[in-house]
């Protein structure tokens, strides 16, 4: 069928079966790569978007719960201002080294900022509890996380 | 081919579960997974299905006086958030998967998949809490340990779906949960630990323990409970427990190490509740 939601601010149409995950229709139907399959389990935090805001991961979304609602993948989020601060962040402490684990991390990054919580040591674990990296022993990305100050990233 | 469905309204779904069997299907969380299959292809349903996730009459939190009543469809996430839900019943919530998860992970799908594992449910178990499910025909409510028959084994009927959860409002003085797994986050528990109390005047009124993980179901007595509230006798009471206690060796965790750090811990508790330190 027919399925309408709104990708990166822009209104689209695909035709797909409801079960499909969105996963499979951003990176085959739109060719948007950004987003990684890792474990396909919801474990590994590769394949996380914005679904109408908060993070999820698009391996375990069905499209029919897409249906009118608003994606953003790591595409769509890197033409903000937000996502260059997080980026700057991400290679001044070295935070990357393969890459894979990258947008998912950027992507929950982001999702934890918007809880408007402190960043502490806790709330950054807690808020990429969600997402594996097996380059970096994670301290460079908890770094650059914490170098994120809620102020800088708010008055932006 | 399969048949998808998606109704908009209760009343659609009632129809469509009284016109066939269907797979009911929420978040997707558990589902996606168990179906997995090749990248790029559908997944390996082989029953019809009805996506719920799109009803907004099965969503959010309310309580009357006596009751909490949380929708089906409700988000772990909007249970982490509620400022109508005390901290008891938030936390297990919070402490489930990871915020990704979190956030489309339903409440009814944790009950209804019955999983050995399910983290909800020993929460549900000690707090008496009741299922309401819908069909066609009618409404049942069901106690959650009528409810559940076993490791993915519930009551449900083909023409219902679980409405919502309803859990009685107690004078909870106090509370413990412990949840332990190899890590943190995103991780199967290899057993879970529910405790909370009450008191009159100074003196216990109830204990309420359940331990989850272990047996197919989880474990409560409330003969035991009610025991402990007259003899204070912590051995006895776990002795008792003890009994009910049927664990296996599995990937996750042995039989021995459940049972015992399980009990060790449910002896902690009833200990500081005894000798009246605060953790309320």
């Amino acid at each position: 069928m027919i399925v309408e939601f709104k990708l990166n601010g822009e209104d689209v149409k695909v035709e797909t079966g409801l079960a499909m995950r969105l996963l499979d229709v951003i990176r085959n139907d739109f060719k948007l790569t950004g987003t990684k399959e890792g474990c396909a389990e919801g474990e590994c935090g590769a394949c996380i978007v914005f679904l109408d805001g908060m993070i999820v991961n698009s391996c375990m979304v069905p499209m029919n719960n897409v249906i009118g609602r608003e994606v953003v993948t790591i595409e769509g989020f890197s033409k903000t201002d937000r996502y260059k601060i997080i980026e700057k962040a991400f290679m001044e402490e070295g935070a990357v080294q393969c890459g894979f684990c990258t947008p998912g991390m950027m992507m929950a990054t982001e999702g934890l900022l918007r809880l408007g919580i402190a960043l502490t040591e806790e709330n950054i674990k807690e808020g990429l509890s969600g997402n594996i990296c097996r380059c970096t022993g994670y301290q460079a990305i908890y770094r650059a996380v914490r170098k994120l100050s809620q102020e800088a990233v708010l008055n932006d | 081919m399969i048949d998808c469905r998606r109704p908009e309204t209760v009343d659609q779904l009632m129809e469509i579960l009284d016109s066939g069997k269907y797979r009911i299907f929420a978040g997707g969380t558990d589902l996606m997974i168990r179906k997995r299959q090749w990248q790029g292809a559908e997944r390996r349903f082989d029953e019809d299905i009805v996506f719920i996730d799109q009803i907004d009459e099965l969503k959010g939190i309310t309580e009357d006086k006596e009751h909490y009543h949380i929708k089906t469809c409700t988000s772990h996430n909007n249970i982490e958030k509620s400022l109508v839900l005390p901290e008891y019943i938030r936390l297990p919530y919070r402490l489930m998967g990871n915020p990704a998860i979190r956030n489309v992970a339903s409440v009814g799908g944790n009950v209804v998949n019955a999983a050995q594992v399910a983290d909800s449910l020993p929460l549900l178990y000690a707090l008496d809490a009741k299922i309401l499910l819908k069909s066609k025909s009618g409404s049942r409510i069901l106690n959650i340990d009528e409810f559940i028959k076993g490791k993915y084994k519930t009551d449900i009927r083909e023409n219902e779906f679980l409405y919502e959860i309803i859990i009685p409002k107690y004078h909870i003085r106090g509370f413990r949960y412990k949840k332990v797994g190899s890590r943190k986050a995103s991780i199967l528990s290899k057993f879970s630990v529910v405790f909370l109390y009450g008191k009159k005047e100074d003196k216990i009124d109830f204990i309420k323990v359940a331990i989850g993980a272990v047996n197919e179901c989880p474990v409560r007595n409330k003969d035991a409970e009610e025991k402990f509230i007259e003899n204070h006798d912590v051995e006895d009471f776990l002795a008792t427990m003890r009994k009910d206690l049927h664990g296996e060796d599995d990937k996750r965790s042995s039989k021995l190490y459940r049972e015992e750090i399980s009990l060790r811990l449910v002896a902690e508790y009833l200990n500081e509740v005894l000798r009246g330190d605060s953790y309320e």
